[in-house]
């Protein structure tokens, strides 16, 4: 019983992503067809030309997406009733919340404080404070681990390779 | 350029001074540790790694990367044994029966059967390795443009088919998405910009490891940070084993590496497939099946071996036809790319004595396991205590300075965020990641042959057909395809049934 509603909900994000695949072909079959039609390309052979494999992959995607789509459609019963009933569920579990946090951490290091904060001070905030909301130990052990990392990625990577760190 | 003996056993020399062998070393004993580590994975550790070592002379970053795909995969078991987590999904099939041993009391026991196993398993993969890729290389000379277009066509699909652990169509499209990534930038036939979205950092084509480092890297770092786990770790006896109870299982052995090098050669498949068939095959003919999973020396053996013969012939249809046979050999692909080596038919040429000195960089880090994984089954009890709080965000900021540092440019870290999204919804969506990874690579080897072709042929699709080798490659695509679409199984059920009533 468990299993047949797992395997329901998987099928409702399969109509989703086979939509979204279906989608995301069409879009390369457009870039493909632009390309075939394009008066740029004309005095290129029409096989030589670089929307026929841009046609050709995107029309697979497209037509697998939708092929998917199908099956998910088929095998969830009703995607968007599935989709009401696990999206609130997964948000109040615990360890989706902690996989958003992470994310979180990861997208503000990488676009917040990437080249706008010198990368040694931006990598010791980042590293002690994942480390901390983590709760990876006691705040002096996290302190010299991070400060530890940041010694060893610096002289790796931005003495020895001598790589310009931001 | 032909070469003679004699030139290649100096050129392997020439690769084998002490640098080269620190280097294995180093790469090997990185290796066991990121194998061993619950959450890092091979593919992983190779990427990381090529970013780091691009500033290397070319053989030399080759040659520690290689270390550490043999180290990596060997490792694993380590923490399988100690832990009962697999430290790569390569290990999960020997984790089954060296835990169970382990927690009996029999540890250490455990960890010297699968390390022997490695070892017969990598020797027997490395000895394929050196036989059987000149020879396909020379096959590999006959292809023209339409057998490497269709080629690259069923790897991606084969990949797709046996690597879907939920739906094969998922491995399908997890293939044609990597190919469409792969597509990304500017024609190499026309100069024709495609699928950039206006982004001129895009022209030059989506660079490989930064995605490969985002796409592994990203997910495991969130996933392992999303449950926190108490690790129990097994003692270790001071028992040792005789090389005799090991010898006993030499059929399972030799069956377990056929069928890892054979694996090994299919592309994109890779060492857990190797693995799980192997661990299957040998139940299936053991005379104890009871044992297995309760802690079989045998299974320990099937599994190991069949994992680490893999390397081998993951690396064959790599330096002959320039198709990996599984993830991590994909993404050493591309640090061999960036390190000027260009592995295919031509090699030969070009680099005659390469597959030598890849078998002799191969075999020094097996030595380099045997000893290392011994001296650090201790130690690792207490590395395998650190807590994912604290290892995670450091593979965090290893990503970003690995991805960063191959051309110091931010694209590369936002290509790694956004892989790294794109890996975390292909793990929810049980999407394998091993054709998409060969898709993005056969990608442009697909496309530009496929409209060579035609281009010879004047625009002719019979060239796809009309020759035996592109013939053999054409119907193996159209009878995996109609056997995925369930024709066979129609037919095989109308023939029954057929043959029920002229019984009857």
């Amino acid at each position: 019983m468990i299993m047949e509603e797992s395997t329901k909900r998987l099928r409702s994000l399969d109509f989703f992503m086979g939509t979204g695949f279906a989608l995301i072909g069409l879009y390369v079959m457009f870039d493909g067809y632009i390309a075939y039609v394009s008066p740029a390309l004309v005095t290129v052979e029409k096989s030589v030309n670089p929307g026929v494999t841009t046609l050709f992959v995107g029309g697979s995607l497209a037509l697998l997406g939708l092929v998917l789509a199908v099956i998910g459609l088929r095998g969830s019963g009703n995607p968007f009733l599935k989709a009401a009933e696990v999206i609130p569920e997964t948000l109040r579990k615990k360890s989706f919340l902690r996989g958003v946090l992470a994310m979180a951490c990861i997208g503000v290091y990488f676009f917040i404080f990437w080249g706008r904060i010198p990368y040694v001070i931006a990598t010791f905030i980042f590293l002690a404070g994942m480390m901390f909301l983590f709760k990876g130990g006691a705040w002096w052990k996290i302190s010299l681990i991070s400060g530890i990392t940041v010694a060893v990625i610096w002289y790796l990577f931005g003495v020895l390779a001598m790589i310009p760190l931001p | 350029m032909a070469m003679g003996s004699e030139q290649i056993f100096y050129e392997v020399l020439k690769t084998l001074n002490l640098e080269f062998i620190v280097l294995i070393a180093i790469g090997t004993f990185i290796g066991l540790i990121v194998g061993a580590l619950p959450g890092l994975t091979t593919t992983m550790g190779i990427a990381l790694l090529t970013g780091i070592t691009f500033k290397f002379s070319g053989h030399s970053a080759i040659a520690l990367l290689m270390g550490l795909y043999v180290g990596g995969v060997s490792g694993g078991s380590l923490s399988g044994v100690l832990i009962g987590i697999p430290g790569t999904p390569a290990n999960a099939a020997a984790t089954l029966d060296g835990f169970p041993l382990a927690m009996a009391g029999k540890g250490a026991q455990a960890i010297t059967i699968s390390r022997t196993a490695s070892i017969i398993g990598t020797l027997f993969g490395i000895g394929c390795l050196a036989f059987f890729t000149p020879l396909l290389s020379n096959l590999a000379l006959k292809f023209t443009s339409a057998e490497f277009c269709l080629l690259g066509l069923f790897g991606v699909l084969i990949s797709g088919t046996l690597t879907g652990a939920d739906l094969p169509m998922k491995g399908w499209i997890a293939g044609i998405f990597g190919l469409s990534i792969g597509m990304i930038g500017m024609d190499e036939l026309t100069a024709w910009h495609r699928l950039t979205f206006g982004i001129p950092e895009l022209i030059g084509g989506v660079p490989f490891i930064p995605i490969m480092i985002g796409f592994f890297g990203i997910p495991q770092v969130i996933e392992a940070l999303m449950s926190e786990q108490d690790v129990l770790v097994a003692a270790l006896d001071k028992t040792k084993v005789k090389l005799k109870e090991i010898l006993v299982h030499w059929w399972t052995a030799l069956r377990a590496g056929l069928i890892g090098v054979g694996i090994g050669i299919i592309p994109g498949v890779g060492e857990d497939v190797a693995a799980w068939v192997s661990y299957g095959v040998a139940k299936k003919g053991s005379k104890h099946p009871e044992e297995y999973g309760k802690g079989s020396y045998e299974g320990l053996v099937a599994a190991e071996t069949a994992d680490n013969a893999c390397i081998g012939g993951a690396i064959i249809p790599l330096l002959s036809l320039g198709i990996p046979g599984s993830p991590p050999a994909a993404v050493l692909l591309g640090a061999f790319l960036i390190h000027g080596v260009r592995p295919g038919p031509m090699m030969s040429f070009e680099f005659p004595a390469f597959t030598y000195q890849a078998v002799s960089w191969l075999l020094v880090a097996t030595l380099f396991m045997r000893f290392m994984a011994l001296w650090l089954a201790r130690p690792m009890q207490k590395i395998l205590q650190i807590k994912n709080a604290i290892l995670m965000p450091i593979v965090a900021v290893l990503c970003a300075i690995g991805a960063f540092s191959l051309d110091i440019r931010f694209l590369d870290i936002v290509l790694v965020f956004f892989a790294g999204l794109i890996g975390l919804i292909f793990r929810k969506g049980k999407y394998p990641p091993a054709p998409l990874v060969l898709g993005i690579i056969l990608g442009p080897l697909v496309d530009t042959n496929f409209r060579r072709a035609l281009k010879a042929s004047g625009g002719d699709f019979s060239i796809f057909f009309t020759r035996p080798i592109a013939l053999a490659l054409a119907l193996a695509i159209v009878v995996l395809i109609l056997g995925q679409l369930g024709v066979f199984g129609m037919l095989r059920e109308k023939w029954r049934n057929r043959k029920e009533r002229t019984a009857v």
